[in-house]
């Protein structure tokens, strides 16, 4: 997971070189992109030719707040056999002014509206966390983005 | 309650509402119809505050207040609802983390203390039963996934749980089977009371006689052109609103 705000450039990335047999992996990366900030995602996942039957499945998902941000997605993928199964998804959404003014409508401030939206695009990555980690990254997401829209 | 005055409002430039004047008080049934493009829905949002509107004239006088210099958020906490026409998807927030919220952020402008998790679970699913509506569905994500008429009893579920004082219901009826129809038409007539009014907006007689109203509009142009009983309403399923867009057209 990644968060940049004001003019704040993140590149960050995932390895996943797969040997053995049989071997499994997924990889979920959320970027948040807030501001002028801009966040690139590399990915680099290898399946070498022991690898027989390996399997990867990688989900890239970008969330932008404000027009003046930005998400890039660099996927690589090397498959070393024939028998391995690689999957690479990818999506690019932004917070909506009809998603804002709906939770305004029902009375949530423009801040706790934006940071609903956001937890909501990262619960799959905070649900694998423990608790108290999730208590705090949640915490730490909302001190992040403060003041970054309206 | 509410009380419109020649409400001019553009947007993009266009003049859609062209001296639009209605008083709603407690416990009344307005219906506000028309045809396409009359300025209904602008209408729904210019009440609720959407932005992308310009109010070039007139006011908007809620409870002694003026409406339109407040915050979407603080006329929601003064008791102002509106059902989406086409209610939003908000991924990875459940349902009843949403309303707790919500309705919570409403306690908070009373001066109320918040209500804890489990109080609250019990008074959702006590709501969930007056549209007939699954507690499942309290734990999937915000609209997401939901079909057009599970989307629509949800939003009269949030109107059950926010208790507001005046609701703008935005073609509620749209999209709706008949089924879907009469169980989104009971939790609203369950709603009715002698403190709370509904400006219920809809293209087609059908929901009205559900939602039986004390008035019935006809918009038009961006104002309204002929008021009268739900008699008018019926009028206007069997002959169709030419009739009224000559004999209403401003001098």
């Amino acid at each position: 997971m990644a968060v940049t705000n004001n003019y704040q450039q993140a590149d960050t990335g995932t390895k996943m070189i797969h040997i053995g047999k049989n071997t499994r992996s997924t990889i979920i990366s959320k970027g948040i992109s807030a501001g002028h900030g801009q966040n690139t995602y590399r990915g680099l996942v290898r399946i070498a030719k022991s690898a027989v039957g390996a399997r990867n499945y990688s989900q890239c998902d970008s969330l932008l707040l404000g027009a003046q941000c930005g998400a890039h997605t660099f996927p690589t993928l090397e498959v070393g056999n024939t028998t391995a199964t690689v999957e690479h998804e990818a999506s690019t959404s932004k917070i909506g002014e009809d998603q804002l003014f709906y939770l305004r409508q029902r009375g949530l401030s423009t801040e706790d509206a934006v940071g609903m939206i956001v937890n909501g695009f990262c619960k799959q990555v905070f649900n694998e966390l423990p608790l108290e980690f999730a208590v705090e990254a949640h915490k730490l997401m909302n001190i992040s983005l403060e003041g970054s829209v309206g | 309650m509410l009380k419109i005055k020649d409400l001019h409002a553009t947007a993009g430039g266009k003049a859609i509402l062209k001296g639009l004047s209605l008083e709603v008080k407690p416990g009344e049934v307005h219906a506000i119809m028309g045809p396409n493009g009359s300025g209904k829905s602008t209408l729904s949002y210019v009440l609720a505050g959407r932005g992308g509107y310009e109010i070039t004239g007139g006011s908007v006088e809620y409870q002694g207040k003026d409406l339109l210099s407040l915050s979407p958020e603080e006329r929601a906490r003064e008791g102002v609802f509106l059902a989406f026409q086409y209610p939003v998807e908000i991924p990875g927030v459940s349902n009843k983390y949403f309303l707790k919220a919500a309705y919570n952020a409403q306690r908070k402008h009373r001066g109320e203390p918040e209500m804890d998790a489990g109080a609250f679970l019990k008074f959702v699913k006590e709501k969930a039963k007056l549209v007939e509506m699954d507690p499942a569905f309290l734990n999937r994500s915000v609209n997401e996934g939901f079909s057009g008429g599970e989307k629509k009893r949800n939003e009269i579920l949030q109107l059950a749980v926010l208790e507001p004082k005046l609701s703008i219901l935005d073609e509620t009826d749209s999209g709706l089977d008949i089924d879907a129809l009469k169980i989104v038409a009971n939790g609203i007539n369950k709603m009715r009371g002698p403190k709370r009014a509904f400006v219920v907006v809809t293209h087609y007689q059908r929901l009205l006689d559900y939602i039986v109203p004390d008035f019935v509009h006809v918009l038009s142009g961006g104002r309204i052109v002929k008021s009268g009983g739900k008699m008018l309403a019926q009028q206007l399923e069997k002959e169709g609103y030419g009739w009224i867009e000559t004999e209403g057209a401003p001098a």
